[in-house]
């Protein structure tokens, strides 16, 4: 009873106070919401004049001309390749690292971590630029690995931070009590903290797909005009094809985040992403 | 943050118990740093030589390449690169549009995220869920898109300049300016935002704020004194995070903004690109770089403060 | 002087509904000015509701609270003149112990002499003058609830409400608080609203002691009448312990009957079998307890 979370009584003159949140919320509707469903419609319409509210007709036949353009096809065959790679590759670099800044004091371990922060501070064109020098000279300009390795490390910041403060909260005891009970060092980390931590590796996992499938910029400068992903092709479609095609291609590029954020969605608002984003 | 809960993983994370060093952990913590070195450290030293001068070894192919490469010639260094790019006619535009956007977009960063964090932390119910969960949308999204649709919403065709034509206003349109950037910037910026300060807020027990209204303050000076201060350090790293993040960024002001005077991140990879000017694009990127590190800064020292704070060095 | 100056709290036919449960039904309760009455239940027995209505924190479904001889029923926590020490003290970790005491005052605007002044006062009477610049962090659990108590007396209010404020210490440190507790409400007079789980906390200090079962008052009495002339079996049993019989007492005796008959173990005495009254049996378990030992029998 004692702990049961009650609500706060804070007393507000109810009807000014009432007024002034719905139109904020309708503000942010607008703002928020409207272009996202502007641009959507559009893969919809026939054709759309302005100032006209509503399109002169409904169609679907957008949808099959974006299948039928082979660059187009590519570029989601080549980001549906790339995406997951990169996660992975970011997931055995990193999930040990997070492990360790969890777990044990080591030389340097305060050194790593602000490094790895003033990496992320760099803006991130500029490295792209920078990186160009080190690309050419290895000669992964145009590859495949080298579009993998701009996009890796992005995700390193996620698969680290968030991951080290899941495994960091959870709780020394338990693992104690598994080891007690009989069970082996790698068998209490299988059972015990890995499943205890998973939450946060997911939202990691998941912030880190994102990421890599969206990231445009470096991918561009390092891929282009060899590799296009489904974003970089953006930057191309937009000027060639008409409203109605980037629409489509919009909601096609849309979806796995849409699909992958709903799964992870508990976590991600409870807290395992602001977590992460703490010095300890 | 202030719980119970964080305190104890700091401790725990921080491991200032047992203080022994361990040589396995220095190894299983090695391989992103690494990484890093070698693709963002290496690259950055290497960049910082080239845009001092030094035009030989990694540099070799780069500067070959690239046109206007102002080479040390036998001196120390040369700063030629950094006058080129100074008093170039545009840099003093650009380096004002960078600024005044980051900072624009911040404020409105910060104050819509706080506002909607307050509204759900102390009124709670659907509406503030619906508030959260709208303002998260953008985070659904690739920024390309994001930029695009915001384009195409407030562009010449777009639903902004049809509702305002039929309440019968006649008004510029507000894409390629920068309050357009300034929206894109806030828009993308927002979902991250939202979710830090929401937990921040969450985190602060109700006791403390009952406490408060025990003590006979007003909503006003709950907000003021007890719920800012507590949730102090997410508010930080909003507030470096979208600082930052918006001075590097590209798509947005490539697609909504003006062309000239535009921010640096468009600039750099004009010079880059477009203009084949490597080392001038590199010369911008420390010009940025030098005001995130200086952001950065203030939010390391942030994160220390609260440490000590909260009794934890 | 009128009657109604002596009341220091009243509340009438409150209750309260949440979550689709009804938590507080119906509960009249009268407090005398400079009275320390305890709400003494187990968990989930609305004390911890009925303080937090008092304190204005919720707001009741039906019936009246009034502080002082005032009607405070939907009046805010923030113009009560009540304080409150909460369970976990609530200190505020941004602010020194000083800025913790004097914040009450700052947001009444008090000046800043009369807050200097007042916050040394009470700092002095909870004993924490030399942690006036420390950080609630720094500080033990004992001195933390020290301060939540400076905290609310700097107020100086009509009534002072604790919740559970020693469920937080260790056994030792809870006695001596309890009884500087109990030291500073009598010297100050100040109407004292304390909730607990702990009989023996219960039974210590307050002089008027509210036995609460499922949102009403089973009993309303001074510890003495509690402990010996508990109204109900549920009383009595959450009270001590007890020995039950099925029966009727009369004269010294038990004899069959429908009602039950209670024996505190301490009013036990050992006789041979055929004395008046004596119940046959065996010992069946002994556990040394200190300074006495519990005994444990089994009837025939």
């Amino acid at each position: 009873m004692a702990n049961e979370v009650q609500p706060l009584n804070l007393h507000t003159k109810s009807w000014s106070v009432k007024i002034i949140l719905a139109i904020f919320s309708i503000l942010m509707l607008i703002l928020v919401v409207g272009p996202l469903v502007w641009l959507a419609v559009h893969a919809f319409a026939t054709e759309w004049k302005f100032p006209s509210y509503k399109p002169t007709g409904l169609t679907l036949e957008w949808f099959r001309k974006v299948f039928e353009v082979q660059a187009l096809k590519e570029a989601m065959k080549s980001s549906f390749i790339i995406s997951p790679i990169v996660v992975l590759v970011s997931a055995v670099i990193c999930l040990p690292a997070a492990y360790a800044s969890a777990r044990y004091n080591y030389w340097g371990r305060r050194t790593f971590l602000i490094m790895m922060f003033s990496a992320n501070a760099f803006p991130k064109i500029g490295l792209f630029a920078t990186i160009a020098t080190l690309y050419y000279f290895l000669n992964l300009m145009g590859t495949i690995v080298g579009v993998i390795i701009v996009q890796v490390l992005g995700t390193i910041i996620y698969m680290t931070w968030i991951p080290a403060a899941a495994f960091a909260s959870v709780p020394k005891n338990l693992e104690e009590a598994a080891r007690d009970a009989g069970a082996s060092k790698f068998r209490v980390f299988r059972t015990i903290t890995l499943r205890m931590a998973m939450p946060g590796i997911l939202v990691a996992m998941v912030m880190s797909f994102i990421y890599a499938f969206d990231e445009a910029q470096g991918t561009f400068l390092v891929g282009a005009p060899n590799i296009y992903t489904m974003p970089t092709a953006m930057y191309a479609i937009v000027e060639t094809y008409p409203i109605q095609v980037t629409a489509v291609f919009s909601i096609l590029l849309t979806i796995p985040s849409v699909l992958l954020i709903g799964l992870a969605r508990k976590h991600i608002i409870g807290g395992q992403l602001a977590e992460g984003f703490q010095i300890k | 943050m202030s719980t119970a809960t964080t305190n104890q993983v700091a401790k725990e994370s921080f491991g200032s118990k047992d203080s022994k060093l361990s040589v396995l952990g220095f190894f299983m913590a090695l391989p992103p740093i690494l990484v890093l070195g070698t693709f963002i450290g290496l690259p950055i030293g290497l960049a910082f030589f080239l845009s001092l001068g030094y035009t030989g070894g990694l540099n070799e192919v780069i500067s070959i390449i690239g046109q206007d490469v102002r080479a040390r010639d036998g001196k120390l260094f040369t700063l030629q690169a950094y006058q080129d790019v100074i008093k170039d006619p545009r840099f003093l535009g650009d380096l004002r549009t960078t600024l005044l956007v980051s900072l624009f977009a911040t404020i409105l960063v910060l104050f819509f995220s706080i506002g909607i964090g307050l509204i759900q932390r102390l009124r709670g119910g659907k509406l503030s869920s619906l508030l959260t969960a709208l303002s998260l949308t953008p985070l659904f999204i690739p920024v390309v898109i994001s930029a695009w649709a915001l384009y195409t919403f407030y562009g010449g065709a777009g639903l902004y300049q049809t509702l305002l034509k039929s309440f019968g206003f006649d008004v510029p349109q507000i894409t390629s300016t920068v309050v357009a950037i300034v929206i894109g910037s806030v828009w993308t910026s927002l979902p991250f935002a939202i979710l830090m300060i929401t937990s921040g807020f969450q985190s602060i027990p109700n006791a403390l704020i009952e406490a408060a209204q025990d003590a006979g303050a007003g909503i006003v000076t709950i907000i003021r004194t007890v719920m800012l201060p507590l949730a102090f350090i997410p508010i930080v790293i909003v507030a470096t995070f979208t600082s930052i993040g918006v001075m590097g960024s590209f798509t947005i002001p490539f697609f909504l903004g003006p062309n000239q005077p535009t921010m640096f991140g468009v600039e750099i990879t004009n010079f880059f690109t477009a203009y084949n000017r490597p080392q001038q694009s590199i010369v911008m990127a420390f010009i940025v770089f030098l005001a995130a590190s200086g952001i950065a800064v203030m939010y390391i020292w942030a994160n220390f403060r609260s440490a000590k704070e909260s009794g934890r060095v | 002087m009128s009657q109604q100056n002596e009341i220091g709290l009243e509340l009438k036919g409150l209750s309260k509904v949440l979550g689709g449960r009804v938590i507080i039904d119906n509960l009249d309760l009268q407090v005398k000015k400079g009275e320390m009455v305890s709400l003494l239940g187990p968990s989930g027995c609305g004390k911890t509701t009925t303080l937090r209505m008092i304190a204005g924190f919720l707001i009741p479904d039906n019936g009246t609270v009034t502080l002082a001889g005032k009607d405070v029923t939907t009046i805010g926590p923030e113009k009560r003149p009540s304080a409150m020490v909460f369970q976990n003290y609530a200190l505020w970790p941004h602010m020194t112990v000083f800025k913790n005491v004097a914040y009450p005052l700052k947001v009444r605007k008090v000046n800043k002499a009369e807050i200097e002044k007042r916050v040394h006062d009470v700092l002095g009477v909870v004993n924490l003058m030399h942690h006036k610049d420390s950080r609630p962090a720094q500080i033990s659990g004992g001195e933390q609830q020290r301060v939540a108590l400076a905290r609310a007396l700097v107020q100086e209010p009509d009534i002072l409400l604790l919740d559970e404020p020693l469920s937080n210490l260790d056994a030792k440190l809870r006695v001596k608080v309890r009884e500087d507790i109990r030291d500073l409400q009598r010297r100050l007079g100040i109407t004292t609203v304390i909730v607990t789980h702990d009989q023996d906390e219960a039974l210590s200090i307050s002089d008027r002691i509210a036995v609460m079962k499922e949102g009403k008052i089973e009993q309303f009495s001074t510890p003495e009448d509690i402990y010996n002339k508990p109204a109900t079996e549920y009383v009595a049993n959450f009270i001590g312990s007890l020995n039950r019989y099925e029966g009727s007492y009369s004269n010294g005796q038990i004899s069959t009957g429908s009602d039950v008959v209670g024996v505190r173990p301490e009013d036990v005495t050992f006789d041979s079998k055929n004395s008046a009254g004596a119940v046959e049996a065996t010992v069946s378990l002994v556990v040394p307890r200190g300074h006495f030992h519990e005994v444990y029998l089994k009837a025939q």
